[in-house]
């Protein structure tokens, strides 16, 4: 079925690694669930601001939608460690368990290629902000290295996660898929 | 190559990918790049995470995590069950009671959680074993709350209708208006077919519910109304031109969070914890597909696929109806695979140019489209709601539930077939409301 695999956090084991991984990705879950609320409070803000006390909101939008990108993109490697990115398992369902092993070495090496791509441009992008001092062309015109910073933070994070996965698949500490855990 | 050629291996690429396992998301980015760097040169790489940032800043999107965390701090609380005891108490003397509750708690709740497992898990705790109880038949039961389960994401708020509006940069307020009379048309449509399999079942004594008294009846609306309320609350303040879908949805998002903590107390950070975690993963999982359909929709127009087909289409002499045909067949088959966030980003970009050339009404096609991704709900092999159903009472058998829920899938389609005819159905509220498009 197509779904979330599982709502079971992927495992650790004893690995120092991985423990130290998971830790990390724990943290950049609860930094990701804070800017959503930190979201949402100033939205509600905004809303007081521009309609019971009839004035107007200067940084609050363009505050809130980096939020919201930033706790997407930090939210990355926590999603991953609980197996939240949605996937098709048909296939690997239906497959031997060592057809289903080697599969998963090869989506997981496919997906480290994929994340490590986005973070070395990530990086560079946000490295051009950075050195360039770009602004946002509004009022309040923030720096834009600052929100920018969620692509190579979110993605280095996402990597060590999806590389923990891998290592974990490799050391028979986790299931391929997480499967047997369903 | 030629344009569509391309189009085509894209097409091929993409379901290789999508199939082997790899995360939708990452799936659409791998190809994405992949055909880029062949195509367009390593140079165009560059450009991905500015496109991918761009695709998420958007103050729209803000309301996917909102209606997000409105929905898990009401299914995190009683309020599923409360709501289903409310309408059995207050419909007691309805016939067939029971189902109907059922399924109007579905309706209800799917309006305020805007997900379809969510609402077959809340009311179907309760619903499957008090109508197993009473002797209903367990393919009636099952297949009730299966198919009242997907009303989810047709019954506005609905995130799958925000994700076309964003994808499709159609009024997001418009969709909403148009799932209200085709989501009261399926309710009432499935409320026929369980009447009937109850009546054909042989025991017409099951058609009559219990007895409660005006006291009964009295004390649980307390626990209910808040939520109608905030319900009624956050789509006035929409219509009413008051605040945005995303300035609504923040308001109600705390409001649904303050109730759930109030009535149902919801106090202990532990639970409030488990309300952040579900919310940050789902909308995060639903934030990165749409960053990553956006980077797919990318190519696809850099490379020119989209307008070659879309030129394509409109060079075939085919009649517009024989077109939607094969769209909805295509859609159905995607929808027995994929999740409908992750069809509707997929599809959008490559339907909607068709859908518009061939005359067709993009807020009316929208309800098309997510119809047909409810009958995926409930289909195999896909069939989320099938599986929470299983998972709620693992003792009916899958093929039960299956089995239940076909006549559900006929529903459906008769609902699609009635839209074609009576388009009005759909696009007569949202113009009532708020004037007539363009």
């Amino acid at each position: 079925m197509a779904g979330q695999s599982s709502a079971v956090a992927s495992h650790t084991g004893n690995n120092p690694f991985l423990r130290f991984v998971a830790a990390l990705s724990n943290v950049a879950g609860w930094c990701s669930a804070g800017m959503i609320v930190a979201a949402v409070a100033i939205t509600c803000q905004m809303i007081f601001v521009r309609f019971v006390l009839n004035d107007s909101t200067i940084w609050q939008t363009e505050a809130v939608i980096y939020l919201a990108i930033s706790a997407t993109l930090v939210g990355l490697p926590y999603v991953q460690r609980l197996r939240g990115h949605v996937n098709v398992d048909l296939i690997p369902l239906s497959l031997r368990p060592r057809a289903r092993y080697i599969m998963a070495l090869f989506t997981l090496s496919l997906s480290i290629v994929m994340v490590a791509i986005m973070l070395w441009f990530g990086y560079d992008f946000w490295h051009l902000a950075w050195e360039r001092n770009w602004k946002s062309d509004t009022v309040w015109g923030v720096r834009l290295w600052i929100p920018y910073a969620s692509l190579p933070i979110g993605f280095a994070l996402f990597l060590l996660q999806l590389i923990a996965d891998l290592v974990a698949v490799v050391l028979k500490i986790d299931k391929p898929f997480g499967l047997e855990d369903v | 190559m030629d344009p569509l050629t391309l189009g085509a291996l894209v097409a091929i690429c993409t379901i290789v990918v999508l199939f082997s396992g790899v995360s939708v998301a990452l799936g659409l980015l791998i190809v994405s790049t992949g055909f880029l760097m062949i195509f367009d040169g390593m140079r165009s790489l560059e450009l991905l995470p500015e496109i991918l940032f761009g695709k998420l800043d958007n103050f729209a999107l803000l309301s996917i995590p909102m209606f997000i965390i409105m929905g898990s701090s009401i299914a995190s609380t009683r309020a599923g069950a409360d709501l289903y005891e409310a309408l059995e108490r207050w419909l007691t003397r309805v016939p067939g009671g029971l189902v109907i509750s059922n399924l109007g708690a579905c309706a209800l709740f799917a309006a305020m959680s805007g997900s379809s497992p969510a609402t077959c898990a809340a009311i179907g705790k309760m619903g499957i074993p008090e109508m197993r109880k009473r002797g209903y038949p367990d393919g009636v039961a099952a297949g009730s709350i299966a198919a009242g389960g997907t009303l989810g994401i047709l019954i506005p708020p609905s995130v799958t209708m925000i994700v076309y509006g964003i994808a499709t940069e159609t009024s997001i307020g418009r969709l909403f208006l148009a799932g209200v009379i085709p989501g009261l048309l399926l309710v009432t449509l499935f409320m026929a077919w369980s009447l009937y399999a109850t009546w054909r079942s042989g025991d017409q004594e099951l058609l009559a519910s219990g007895n409660y008294t005006w006291k009964e009846k009295f004390e649980i609306l307390p626990r209910v109304i808040p939520f109608l309320l905030i319900i009624i609350g956050v789509l006035y303040a929409m219509y009413g031109g008051i605040a945005t879908p995303s300035e609504t949805a923040a308001v109600g998002a705390l409001l649904c969070l303050i109730i759930a903590m109030v009535i149902y107390k919801l106090w202990n950070p532990k639970d409030l914890w488990v309300v952040l975690r579900d919310s940050t993963r789902e909308s995060v999982m639903i934030l990165f597909i749409i960053a990553a359909a956006g980077v797919f929709s990318y190519m696809l127009s850099s490379l020119y696929i989209t307008q070659s087909i879309a030129n394509w289409i409109g060079t075939l002499d085919v009649n517009p109806w024989v077109l939607m045909g094969a769209v909805n067949v295509f859609l159905l088959i995607a929808g027995f695979f994929l999740p409908p966030v992750a069809v509707i980003l997929m599809a959008a970009p490559i339907l909607l140019p068709i859908i518009t050339t061939a005359g067709f009404d993009p807020i009316w096609f929208a309800v098309i489209l997510t119809i047909n991704m409810e009958i995926g709900l409930i289909s195999p092999p896909v069939g989320l709601n099938l599986y929470v159903i299983n998972g709620i009472a693992p003792d009916i058998s899958l093929k039960t539930i299956l089995t239940g829920s076909l006549p559900f899938v006929g529903c459906m389609v008769l609902a699609i077939v009635l839209l074609c005819l009576f388009p009005g159905l759909a696009t007569w509220l949202p113009d009532a409301v708020m004037g007539a498009a363009r």
